[in-house]
């Protein structure tokens, strides 16, 4: 007999145990009394000296081969496979399980938004985060006076100099996701539901409410026959879906360039229902967002004809809304990536 | 803007508890942030929108009150001044104003033999009631004018400049002014300034100086009414660091025909609790502003908000505003703004004032009808199933900052070759440019949590970057941070799996086939990482940090893996569509080969050569097990690659397989110096 294809046989053989069973076959076909080993042992005393020391030799390694095979394959059968299936261990065991990653709090609510308008009939659409001046301002109603306008409000983008060339327009760090409105109005025609995600920046120092960079979603609706009243169910049913069916919502006066009549809308204190707590500064409302009539000056700039069509629009700060909703009091844990933070959700 | 209701009384009548009131202000676009019972008056603290200037006074609010309260405003200090009298209109000091677009109207009333003194006791309470100091009787009374009329005022001691010839000028080079709050300050030359023929005596709009401020010697006095052009003044306050109360109204507009009356009602005052008579009124300007008209349609009303009103109705609301209505057709009015208005400009203005006044929680809720859009959106679709893919195999999401320091940036060397875009105003120098790479800002993020003592970090991102091309560019890019040891229970115990680079590219090779991309590479080029390929095209990078970088990220004792591949380049590749396969109709055989290769030589080579030579019965080659050890030599790594032959015509048997097979194991030992087991 071929030691060598013996070794080699092992090797196939042992590939296929998968069971118990077939392991005290494989032990019996090899190491049994009347294996493989043995028949090989037996011929030993036939050989002369000196085969003999050689033989045997291999004979000793192949058995030592044998037994850590058989060792290594009982050790992956730790329980009888039979027992495993039927009866099993300790239930008070934790479950076996590859554990899963989380998304990003602000990816989940951004998600839960955009999917409740998505339901809606709304369009998501996304952009640049480097902007024009033109579409972050001008398109928008934001006069070159505004002071969101300065340095102080906005991130400019360093200009390249090159060799006296004429300036290309100012670029900027988009400071809301607005001129996305700018963008599609410019390309496509009414009516238009949209709902724009994104990643936004202003230059404000970094504090428990504070961030220079956050998201906002924006939503914005163009027809021949959008109202003031259609924008407060929109937002009514955006709320209660968010919120729950008990929210409150009120819609107060307040000023934009890009909208008018313009509105703050306020929930009911998620917190104290409105009774006042310290969430609500002890006025029973929370502010989420901001909103209003599309200023017919935003139709002059990007071409609607403002006699057919009316529109609405609205933004929100997500870390805010994932803050109320997640009771987190640091806009900086979101930006941070404590493990034991995103774990949480 | 604070205001109390007890002054709030002298100009309307209020029946409302102050807490009812606030409510109303609030919800007619007055927010009312705070209510404070003091001193048995109610102080109101209310934020003012910065395009309502005319809120920005106890007679601006009391106007609104009126309006929706439907009560009638009581003009009384506001009325007319009977001192008015067109024969003192030019006796003053002589005024020059260099430029008109700087200051549109300057007035200088001179009032002679004052005693300077303390307030009356009415006076000081309600201006500490609204956080007002109170200085003198003197200063008291401008600063009363001011929060009652919304009007600036300033009094210069007269004695102390030349009274010839006031002019109203940019500031010259090298001037300078000490200024009331006792600083000298160097005024730039597009800083306003108030001059006599000598020398600066203020900052317009913003600040008086030092030097003619009035105080208890002070007998004469000249009190400046004027209207000095918003831009300008912001720009001084901005450039001086100076903010003041009048620097707030003049930035966001003063109304030029309350000018006189506030100078007027001024008088009255000084007249009556300091004594004095007025000797002059000088004035040069504008006096009256154009009235804006603006035609307004009912029908529009009811387009925008939805909501049917008599026209008669609009029209009592816009009357209470101050707002003038003249009917031109059944339905179409021509409305005159007033002087405080000049936010009002277009129809939607009036109809924002329909709407504050008839109360947007009166609107009803309607839904509007809409067209479903079924544009599919790829882009985000493949995001959101990218990250819910990373999800499932335990990779966590992490946002970190889009804007990062170019010395980290340095320490990456040759991952930022792509110049990165700079920011003109950064807050600091860790915001000073946009990140040309997600891989510095996730190592930190891994790092921060490695020090936070986690065993294992696994973290994406999927952001924008940014290069400065010709002109900046963004794309969009997934990356990966995989460090430290993975430890997991299974029936044989613990396992504890050291995060590897094969790990990430276990990650990202399993988003390549979910998205269909069959054809990628990873190319190893030594110290500067391995090179992501999809189609030929570099794709992204894979590395594990350098020694001197993770000491840098202050890791210690732990390799960390980072991965950075280009979304938009991986999508352009994406093949979505899938297509049916025949079910195989015959089984197939598996045969496995076990071996020894040397380290140095690639599975890629092999599994390339065995699908080349096994074809056509050669399906499939997987690697189903390596192993390094006892039984190993060194220098080498045991493999076992499980074949499977199958045909789509027959039933394939073991004969028909074996010299196939052993023809591959001949090949492999010829070509790779492999050793079979």
């Amino acid at each position: 007999m071929d030691i060598h294809a013996v070794s080699s046989q092992i090797d196939l053989d042992i590939q296929q145990v998968d069971s118990f069973e077939a392991l005290e076959e494989f032990r019996l076909r090899y190491l049994g009394r009347k294996g493989i080993l043995a028949e090989l042992t037996s011929v030993i005393p036939s050989l002369s000296k000196e085969e003999r020391a050689v033989f045997g030799q291999q004979v000793n390694a192949l058995k030592n081969k044998l037994l850590s095979l058989v060792e290594d394959k009982q050790k992956s059968f730790s329980v009888s496979p039979e027992k495993r299936r039927r009866t099993s261990s300790d239930l008070g065991m934790p479950g076996l399980a590859q554990e899963l990653g989380h998304l990003h709090p602000l990816t989940q609510i951004t998600d839960e938004i955009c999917a409740i308008f998505s339901r809606m009939g709304f369009t998501i659409v996304e952009g640049p985060e480097i902007e024009t001046e033109y579409n972050n301002f001008t398109g928008l109603n934001i006069p070159l006076e505004h002071p969101s306008r300065e340095a102080f409000d906005t991130f400019y983008l360093k200009e390249k100099t090159e060799g006296g060339k004429q300036k290309t327009e100012k670029l900027l760090l988009r400071s809301h996701t607005s001129p996305v409105q700018v963008r599609v109005m410019k390309k496509h025609k009414p009516p238009l539901a949209i709902v724009v995600p994104g990643r936004v920046y202003r230059p404000d120092a970094v504090d428990a409410s504070h961030s220079f960079m956050f998201h906002q979603i924006e939503g914005f609706m163009v027809g021949k026959d959008i109202k003031f009243s259609d924008l407060k169910g929109i937002l009514a049913m955006f709320a209660k879906a968010v919120f729950g069916e008990e929210i409150k919502m009120r819609f107060r006066p307040h000023f934009f360039p890009f909208t008018e009549p313009s509105a703050e809308v306020d929930i009911s204190c998620i917190i104290c229902k409105g009774q006042g707590c310290s969430v609500c500064g002890r006025k029973g409302w929370l502010e989420i967002l901001g909103s209003g009539m599309i200023h017919p000056n935003v139709f002059k700039q990007v071409g609607i004809d403002t006699k057919q069509y009316t529109g609405f629009a609205f933004g929100m700060g997500v870390e805010r809304i994932a803050m109320l909703k997640y009771g987190i009091n640091d806009i900086r844990l979101f930006f941070e990536n404590d493990l034991r933070f995103l774990r949480q959700f | 803007m604070r205001v109390t209701y007890n002054w709030l009384k002298d100009f309307v009548e209020i029946k409302l508890p102050a807490r009812e009131l606030a409510d109303k202000l609030t919800m007619a676009g007055l927010e009312v942030v705070s209510l404070e019972e003091k001193e048995g008056d109610f102080i109101f603290e209310i934020e003012i929108t910065s395009n309502r200037p005319d809120w920005l006074s106890v007679l601006g609010i009391a106007r609104e009150v009126a309006a929706i309260t439907g009560a009638k405003l009581k003009l009384g200090a506001a009325k007319e001044p009977k001192s008015l009298n067109p024969k003192t209109k030019n006796l003053g000091p002589k005024i020059n104003i260099e430029n008109k677009n700087d200051c549109s109207l300057y007035t200088a009333r001179i009032i002679k033999n004052v005693k300077v003194g303390p307030s009356p006791e009415w006076m000081r309470q309600r201006l500490e009631l609204i956080g007002c100091r109170s200085v003198n009787n003197l200063v008291d009374i401008t600063n009363y004018v001011l929060f009652e009329l919304g009007e600036p005022l300033h009094a210069f001691d007269l004695d102390k400049l030349d009274p010839e010839k006031i002019v109203v000028r940019r500031a010259k080079p090298g001037e300078k002014l000490a200024t009331i709050d006792a600083q000298e300050r160097n005024l730039a030359s597009n800083v306003l300034v108030i001059a006599d023929q000598h020398k600066v005596v203020a900052l317009a709009g913003v600040m008086g100086g030092k030097e003619t401020e009035v105080n208890e010697k002070t007998k004469n006095v000249l009190l400046e009414a004027a209207v000095f052009n918003p831009l300008i003044v912001r720009r001084s306050r901005q450039a001086l660091a100076l903010q003041s109360e009048s620097s707030y109204r003049f930035e966001r507009g003063v109304d030029l025909e309350m000018v006189r009356k506030t100078s007027a009602r001024a008088l009255e005052l000084i007249k009556e609790y300091c004594g004095g008579e007025e000797v002059t009124f000088g004035l040069s300007g504008l006096t009256k502003v154009k009235e804006a008209k603006v035609a307004l349609d009912a029908s529009y009303v009811a387009k925008i908000l939805g909501i049917n009103l008599a026209p008669i109705k609009i029209k009592q609301m816009l009357t209470r505003l101050g707002f003038k209505i003249q009917l031109k057709s059944k339905s179409i009015f021509n409305v005159g703004v007033p002087s405080f208005r000049q936010d009002v400009k277009q129809q939607v203005d009036l109809i924002e004032e329909v709407a504050r006044i008839f109360g947007y929680a009166r609107i009803p809720v309607s839904l509007p009808s809409i067209r479903p859009d079924l544009t599919p959106e790829k882009r985000r679709g493949l995001v959101s199933e990218i990250k819910n893919m990373l999800i499932g195999l335990g990779v966590n999401e992490a946002i970190t900052y889009s804007l990062i320091d170019r010395r980290g940036l340095n320490s990456l060397g040759f991952l930022v070759n792509a110049k990165p875009v700079e920011i003109m105003n950064p807050l600091s120098q860790e915001q000073e440019v946009l990140r040309p790479t997600l891989i510095l800002g996730l190592a930190r993020a891994a790092a921060f949590n490695l020090n936070q003592k986690q065993d294992y970090v696994a973290l994406f991102e999927i952001a924008h970057l940014f290069r400065l091309e010709e002109k900046p560019a963004e794309e969009l890019a997934l990356a990966i941070a995989l460090s430290g040891t993975k430890s997991f229970l299974t029936e044989q115990g613990l396992v504890r799996d050291e995060a590897s680079l094969l790990n990430l590219k276990g990650v990202v090779e399993t988003i390549f086939n979910r998205l269909g991309i069959i054809d990628y590479d990873f190319i190893n080029r030594g110290a500067s990482g391995i090179d992501v390929y999809a189609h030929n095209e570099k794709i992204g990078v894979m590395l594990g940090l350098s020694p001197q970088t993770l000491k840098e990220l202050d890791v210690k004792n732990r390799d960390l893996f980072l991965l950075e591949v280009s979304l938009d380049k991986l999508f352009s590749f994406a093949k979505l569509n899938k297509r049916f396969i025949p079910l195989p109709k015959y089984p197939g055989i598996l045969r496995d080969i076990s071996f020894i290769l040397k380290e140095e030589l690639s599975v890629k080579d092999i599994l390339a050569l065995l699908k080349e030579k096994g074809q056509p019965l050669l399906r499939n080659v997987l690697v189903a097990d390596y192993y390094k050890g006892k039984q190993i030599p060194a220098g080498y790594r045991g493999l076992t690659l499980s074949c499977l032959y199958a045909s789509s015509e027959r039933t394939l048997t073991e004969k028909e397989i074996q010299p196939l097979h052993d023809a591959l194991c001949e090949t492999l030992s010829q070509k790779f110096e492999v050793k079979i087991r």
